[in-house]
C-alpha cells in the first residue's frame, strides 16, 4: 500500500490564507502532502531542476508581476501543475494560465479533489475506490486470528515471518476498519470466512 | 467526529437559544446537575447560580458544539471539583442509562434476528460494558479521589501517587472508543438485516449517542482535567 505523496510549493503573500490552506492540505485523508513555501517565482525556478515539486499553488498576482519567469517555468517542465488560489478579481487571460483554480470558498473536499484530479492520484483516500476486499492471504490470517492464534503461531502455520503476519494484520484492520479481535470475529462470520460451527471462541 | 458549524459559546449568550441549536447541551446540563428549564437566563447567570466557573462551563459546552479548548484557559485548583462532579455524573449516565438501554436493544434485536452474528454482538457488548465499568470504576475510585485530595479536599488523605497513572488512563480511553467504532461498523456494513430494520436504527443511534458523549468525556479529561492536575502537581512540588 503506497502512501501517496505530493510535493506542493506554495506562493501566497497573505499569511492568513497560506496558513489556512496548509492546514486544509495537511489534514487531507489518505494522501500525504509535503508543503514548501516560496516567496517568489525565481525561487521556484531555482528549485525546479531537482524535480521535487509536483504542483504549485500560487496567487495569480505573483504570476502577473512575473509573467516572463512564469512562462519559462511552465515551458521548462510541463509535468508540473499550476493551481491559482483565487480571492480577488483577475482577468480571464491571467486565469487561463493555470491548470486549475482553488476558490477561497472551496471546501476541503473540493480542494483535495482538484489536486487529485491534476495528479491523477489513486490513493486510499475518501475519493478513491474503497478496496475492502481482503486478499486470500489476508483471509487466511484472519481465520487464524479469529481462532485465537498468536502472531507467532500464525506465522508458523502459514510458513511466513512474523513481520509478514503483522503487516497482513495491519492491512486487515485498515481495509475493514475493524480493530478489535472480537469485532473481527463477527466480521469473519458475517462475510462467511468462517463457519459459526467452527468457532468455539 | 463533531459537527463544527455551531455557535461558539460565550458567557453572555442565552442558554435557551444554545439548547435549541444543539439539544445535546441538555445532556451537558444534566451532567452538571443544572435545571434544564432555563427561562431567559444567560450562561453566566446559570453559572453563578450553580457555583460553576463560567470558563469551565463554556469550555465544556463548546466541546459539545465541536470546539476544542484552545489550551490557554486559566483553570484553577478550585475548578477541579466541578469538573470531577461533571465527569462522575456522566459515568452514571453511561452505566445506569445508556449501556443498559443499548443492551436491551441488542436483546430485542436478537428476538427478531436470531443469527449467530447478533449473539456474538451480544457477547461483544457484554465484554465491552465490563471494560467500561472497570475503567469508570478506576476513575471513580482511584483517579478522582487523588485529584480531589490534590486540589485541597483536605479531609481526605492524599492516596499514594503511584496508584494513578496518566498513561493508563489514556490507553483505556482508546480501547473503549475503538470498540464502539467496531460495533457501529459491523452493524452498518456487515451483519445482514433480517426483520430488524427499526431496532437496528435504534441500536445504531444509541451507539452514536454513547460514542459521542464518551468522546467528549475523554476530551474533557485530556484537554481540561489532566492539564489542570499537572499544573496543581507542579505548584505543589514548588511550594
Amino acid at each position: 500500500m503506497d502512501k501517496c505523496r505530493v510535493n506542493i510549493a506554495i506562493i501566497e503573500p497573505s499569511s492568513i490564507i497560506c496558513e489556512g490552506l496548509s492546514n486544509i492540505l495537511l489534514q487531507a485523508e489518505g494522501v500525504h502532502y509535503s508543503l514548501y513555501y516560496f516567496d517568489s517565482l525565481e525561487e521556484i525556478a531555482q528549485e525546479m531542476p531537482t524535480g521535487k515539486i509536483d504542483l504549485v499553488i500560487i496567487n495569480p498576482s505573483v504570476v502577473k508581476n512575473d509573467i516572463k519567469i512564469f512562462t519559462s517555468c511552465r515551458n521548462a517542465r510541463n509535468s508540473m501543475a499550476w493551481v491559482g488560489i483565487l480571492y480577488s478579481f483577475f482577468e480571464r487571460e491571467t486565469l487561463e494560465l493555470f491548470d486549475a483554480l482553488i476558490q477561497i470558498t472551496d471546501s476541503p473536499d473540493v480542494i483535495s479533489a482538484t489536486i487529485h484530479r491534476l495528479m491523477s492520484l489513486n490513493c486510499h483516500g475518501k475519493h478513491a475506490e474503497p478496496k475492502e476486499q481482503l486478499t486470500p492471504r489476508e483471509t487466511d490470517v484472519l481465520k487464524h486470528l479469529v481462532h485465537g492464534l498468536s502472531n507467532k503461531e500464525i506465522a508458523d502455520q502459514l510458513n511466513v515471518s512474523i513481520h509478514t503476519v503483522i503487516s497482513h494484520r495491519k492491512n486487515i484492520a485498515h481495509k475493514t476498519g475493524i480493530k478489535s479481535q472480537a469485532g473481527l470475529t463477527i466480521y469473519a462470520i458475517s462475510n462467511k470466512f468462517i463457519d459459526i460451527e467452527d468457532y468455539q471462541g | 467526529m463533531y459537527q463544527t458549524k455551531k455557535t461558539f459559546i460565550k458567557p453572555d449568550m442565552k442558554m435557551s437559544d444554545l439548547i435549541l441549536e444543539n439539544p445535546s447541551l441538555l445532556l451537558m446540563m444534566e451532567h452538571f446537575d443544572i435545571n434544564i428549564v432555563v427561562g431567559d437566563k444567560r450562561v453566566e447567570q446559570i453559572c453563578s447560580e450553580n457555583l460553576i466557573n463560567p470558563q469551565v462551563f463554556v469550555s465544556i459546552a463548546n466541546l459539545y458544539n465541536g470546539f476544542h479548548p484552545a489550551g490557554n484557559e486559566n483553570f484553577d485548583k478550585t475548578d477541579t471539583k466541578s469538573i470531577i462532579f461533571f465527569l462522575k455524573n456522566s459515568h452514571r449516565y453511561y452505566l445506569n442509562e445508556k449501556v443498559p438501554e443499548i443492551n436491551d436493544d441488542i436483546q430485542k434485536l436478537y428476538t427478531e434476528n436470531n443469527s449467530p452474528e447478533i449473539r456474538l454482538v451480544e457477547r461483544f457488548f457484554n465484554e465491552y460494558s465490563q471494560e467500561v465499568k472497570e475503567h469508570l470504576g478506576y476513575e471513580d475510585e482511584i483517579a478522582f479521589p487523588y485529584f480531589n485530595s490534590l486540589a485541597g479536599d483536605s479531609n481526605q488523605p492524599v492516596p499514594k501517587r503511584t496508584r494513578y497513572s496518566a498513561g493508563k488512563y489514556l490507553k483505556h480511553h482508546t480501547d473503549i472508543e475503538t470498540k464502539v467504532g467496531d460495533l457501529k461498523k459491523l452493524l452498518l456494513k456487515h451483519i445482514p438485516l433480517k426483520n430488524d430494520r427499526f431496532l437496528r436504527r435504534k441500536l445504531l443511534l444509541g451507539l452514536f449517542e454513547l460514542e459521542s458523549d464518551l468522546n467528549i468525556h475523554s476530551a474533557i479529561e485530556e484537554s481540561i482535567l489532566i492539564p489542570l492536575i499537572k499544573k496543581i502537581e507542579k505548584q505543589q512540588s514548588v511550594g
